[in-house]
């Protein structure tokens, strides 16, 4: 009994004394990060912005297969599932853009800084709030350029339950003020982010500048070539299209920028092989390259593209499904000029309408700008150091013409046991091979196990690198009248093999076709053909404009006995049975139309013209 | 078993009777007609310009698109009531945003849009022979501020005949063209249609304010 009272009592004692202790009960979560302890932990902040760079937008570019083979560049040539992309014209909300969700998640993070942030160093706030208006700059560009002006938004919005939300209704600012917000956001953080000088994978003052300078161009020939246009794109609030008084001081700004880059030193074109056309495709691959000034990186095992799965020659895949699902076309191909300055333009016929012969496969693109070689796989030329069997069939003289013979399988050997149709094609109407004679080179890796998707590839994808900004500065200067201008464009073309000083003088023909050739399949050729407000034109979906159309050149090895051509190889050019319809763009594809339900939503929003 | 036998039927009515109230009743009533400048149809590239109608009254609003066939037709399903008609921009004929037309649709409707095109083609006539396809046609000027782009005499295999689907485009000379007066294209037919017995043609006019053209009825011509 009494060893019970002295147990009670115990009993008692220990409920008293833990209830004292109230802070005992106190605990840190184990599974919630709290806002106090994210934002003063620069390791965790720091995996924030990670995510936040990972998901800058694009339309064509970060390794899209499928919208590179929706311009006039390449065709889909995959699984037919996606044949759609060769039978299509740009709908009314084609590059469609809104993603407020994002432009909040960056607004909280300023704010949730300044608010939570005690243990970091003034430097590191301004760092890091510095990186994360730099990506609320970039979206908002990404807006602009596809949807005209949109609603600027700095920080979050708070509803206050009152019944009434039109105080979270904010109309659309002008086309003009949202470039302005991308200039003055750029000048207000381009000093503040030095620690990252070294980086090419965060933003630092170089890749501002860059943003700079493309945006400011964008709105330069914005200003002036959609007031040259019949009747010019614009609503009576300024929403879409920008006085045509303003282009020269873009076209100054973002020239400006673009010599700060150039002029720092701490970039340089990228030159390190002689070979000219390897070097250019390694431009892409060596990661770390002085070129580079911004780019998503990759790696294996963490974070991988299938690029390569998707693109490679079909017999060098080691994977046993798609490759090959892009098929350059003979436009872009042709679009190189040959070194000694002449018209890119193949010959393969004479002007009478003759097939020309040539000894070897390769020999029709010999002297070809070195870029062709580094953005595109063509006949007789070689990946990962194997060459490519690229040859459609045989091409039989029938004692009046040539009759073209395509074997039933790729690889076969025809009966003089010889090469009839190559492992790699082209085969019309064919699936994962090439349709067009052309594959893709530039960023398809070379590494082993590239092309299987179980290791896949991890060279990386540049947002901005000099050679834009090269271009960048010969536009805006050429459009300011200044004779810099060509000095910048022929340091490009020495760069892909031409002579020094190749051009004497530029034109708008030159500077556009250099854009296409030196950025192909960079996310850059939809939205310039819309600066330049010629994409109706380009892209006029007609039947009869060849340059709405995907074409291609096959290959043929001559059979004929006893003629001088025998054995030698004649080319076809094609239209493939798979690019059914030709590019259409029309007037209302210049800004996409707003989503009826962000409408209903916003009274405030005006809706773009044509939609 | 009587039991398993009720449950069954009352099952089978249940999901019988379901179906007769989750569906919306079809529209039933038709809006039909052309859309017409002085009395005549203005033809269109085949799903190219669009109309749109707008109903008021309901909370969220979204438009109703019309299409427009090749000859300027156009004829749109919907439920009785009162709509908004937008002439739209991205067409051969000047927008009209602001001034929209109130259609009261009830049953069977005819309503003919009246529209404004930039130029205006008529009294087109063909004539074929020793492989030549030539055009007389009139062509008016409607809107003072248009300038004319192109003109262009279309040959195709079917009726749907138009910038897009073609076979054949002959250009006119824009500095010869006389507005309100009559001109003339004259094409040479490319060898692959010559053994044709017949082909589809028609006269297109762009302006500098518009992407798309206004074109002429498609006509059969025995070649």
């Amino acid at each position: 009994m009494k060893n019970l009272y002295i147990k009670l009592t115990f009993i008692c004692c220990l409920f008293l004394m833990a209830c004292e202790n109230e802070e005992w009960l106190e605990r840190q979560p184990q599974n919630i990060i709290t806002d106090e302890q994210l934002w003063n932990d620069p390791q965790l902040i720091k995996s924030l912005l990670a995510n936040y760079y990972n998901r800058i937008p694009t339309l064509h570019g970060v390794f899209n297969t499928g919208g590179m083979a929706e311009l006039d560049d390449a065709m889909w040539s995959g699984h037919q599932d996606q044949n759609w992309r060769n039978d299509f014209q740009f709908g009314d909300d084609y590059g469609r853009y809104w993603d407020y969700t994002y432009i909040r998640e960056i607004n909280l993070a300023i704010e949730n800084i300044d608010q939570y942030s005690v243990e970091l160093s003034d430097e590191e706030k301004d760092l890091f709030k510095s990186e994360l208006r730099f990506i609320r700059a970039f979206i908002y560009f990404e807006l602009v350029k596809r949807m005209g002006g949109v609603p600027i938004i700095t920080e979050q919005l708070i509803y206050d339950f009152s019944g009434d939300p039109s105080s979270l209704q904010i109309p659309r600012a002008t086309e003009q003020e949202v470039y302005d917000f991308i200039y003055n956001e750029m000048e207000a953080i381009k000093d503040l982010l030095d620690a990252n000088s070294s980086s090419q994978t965060r933003a630092n003052k170089f890749v501002a500048l860059a943003l700079e300078s493309r945006a400011m161009l964008y709105a330069g020939s914005i200003a002036k070539y959609n007031a040259e246009m019949g009747s010019p794109i614009s609503t009576d609030g300024g929403e879409v299209g920008i006085p045509s008084g303003l282009a020269n001081e873009y076209f100054a700004k973002s020239l400006a920028a673009s010599q700060e880059i150039i002029n720092s030193g701490g970039y340089e074109i990228y030159n390190e092989n002689p070979d000219k056309g390897a070097n250019f495709y390694e431009l892409f691959m060596q990661k770390g390259n002085s070129e580079i000034i911004f780019a998503k990186d990759y790696t294996l095992s963490l974070k991988i593209h299938w690029f390569t799965y998707d693109n490679i020659p079909r017999s060098l895949t080691e994977d046993n499904e798609s490759s090959s699902n892009l098929s350059p076309s003979l436009g872009l191909v042709e679009s190189y000029d040959y070194l000694d300055g002449s018209e890119g333009t193949l010959r393969y016929q004479t002007a009478a309408g003759d097939y020309i012969a040539y000894d070897n496969i390769e020999d029709i693109f010999a002297n070809k700008d070195a870029r062709l070689y580094g953005t595109i796989v063509y006949p007789g030329t070689t990946f990962k150091s194997a060459p490519v069997s690229i040859q459609a069939g045989i091409a039989v003289w029938n004692g009046d013409t040539y009759e073209f013979r395509n074997a039933p399988n790729l690889g076969d050997n025809y009966d003089d046991g010889q090469l009839w149709t190559g492992f790699d094609g082209p085969q019309d109407n064919a699936r994962d091979v090439s349709n067009t004679g052309f594959y893709m080179r530039k960023f398809v890796s070379e590494a082993p196990g590239a092309s299987t998707r179980g290791v896949a590839a991890e060279n990386w994808w540049p947002w901005f690198r000099l050679g834009e900004i090269y271009l960048n500065a010969a536009e805006a200067a050429f459009e300011l009248g200044r004779g810099e201008a060509v000095g910048y464009i022929n340091t490009l073309r020495e760069r892909a093999g031409f002579p020094a000083n190749s051009l004497s003088a530029l034109t708008t023909e030159i500077i556009r076709k250099e854009r296409r050739v030196e950025l192909a399949f960079e996310d850059h050729r939809y939205f310039d053909l819309k600066r330049w407000r010629i994409a109706h034109e380009v892209w006029n979906g007609s039947d009869t404009n060849e340059d709405a159309l995907v074409y291609g050149l096959y290959p043929y090895r001559v059979v004929r006995d006893g003629h001088e051509d025998d054995g030698k190889y004649i080319f076809n050019k094609v239209r493939p049975t798979r690019f059914r319809q030709p590019r259409f763009f029309r007037m209302a594809n210049y800004y996409s139309s707003i989503d009826p339900n962000v409408l209903n939503n916003n009274p405030k929003l005006v809706r773009n013209p044509f939609h | 078993m009587k039991n398993y036998i009720i449950y069954i039927l009352l099952g089978t009515a249940l999901v019988f009777g379901a179906c007769e109230y989750d569906n919306y009743e079809e529209p039933q009533a038709i809006l039909y007609g052309q859309v017409v400048y002085d009395g005549q149809a203005v033809g269109v590239r085949t799903n190219g310009p669009q109309l749109e109608l707008w109903q008021d009254g309901y909370e969220l609003s979204k438009n109703i698109p019309i299409f427009i066939a090749q000859d300027g037709t156009y004829s749109v399903s919907l439920f009785d009531g009162e709509y908004k008609l937008v002439r739209k921009a991205g067409a051969p004929w000047l927008a009209e945003l602001s001034d929209t037309i109130i259609v009261n649709v009830n049953g069977h409707t005819e309503f003919d849009v009246p529209v404004t095109p930039y130029f205006s083609l008529h009294d087109e006539t063909y004539q074929a022979g020793n492989n030549t396809v030539s055009v007389t046609f009139n062509i008016d000027q409607v809107v003072d501020a248009a300038a004319i782009q192109e003109v262009n005499l279309y040959l195709g295999y079917s009726v749907l005949t138009d910038q897009n689907k073609n076979e054949h485009i002959a250009g006119a000379d824009i500095s010869n063209i006389t507005l309100g007066g009559q001109n003339n294209i004259q094409a040479t037919i490319p060898e692959h249609l010559q053994d044709e017995e017949y082909l589809f043609v028609r006269v297109g006019v762009r302006s500098n304010m518009s992407g798309e053209f206004s074109y002429t009825e498609v006509q059969k011509l025995d070649i």
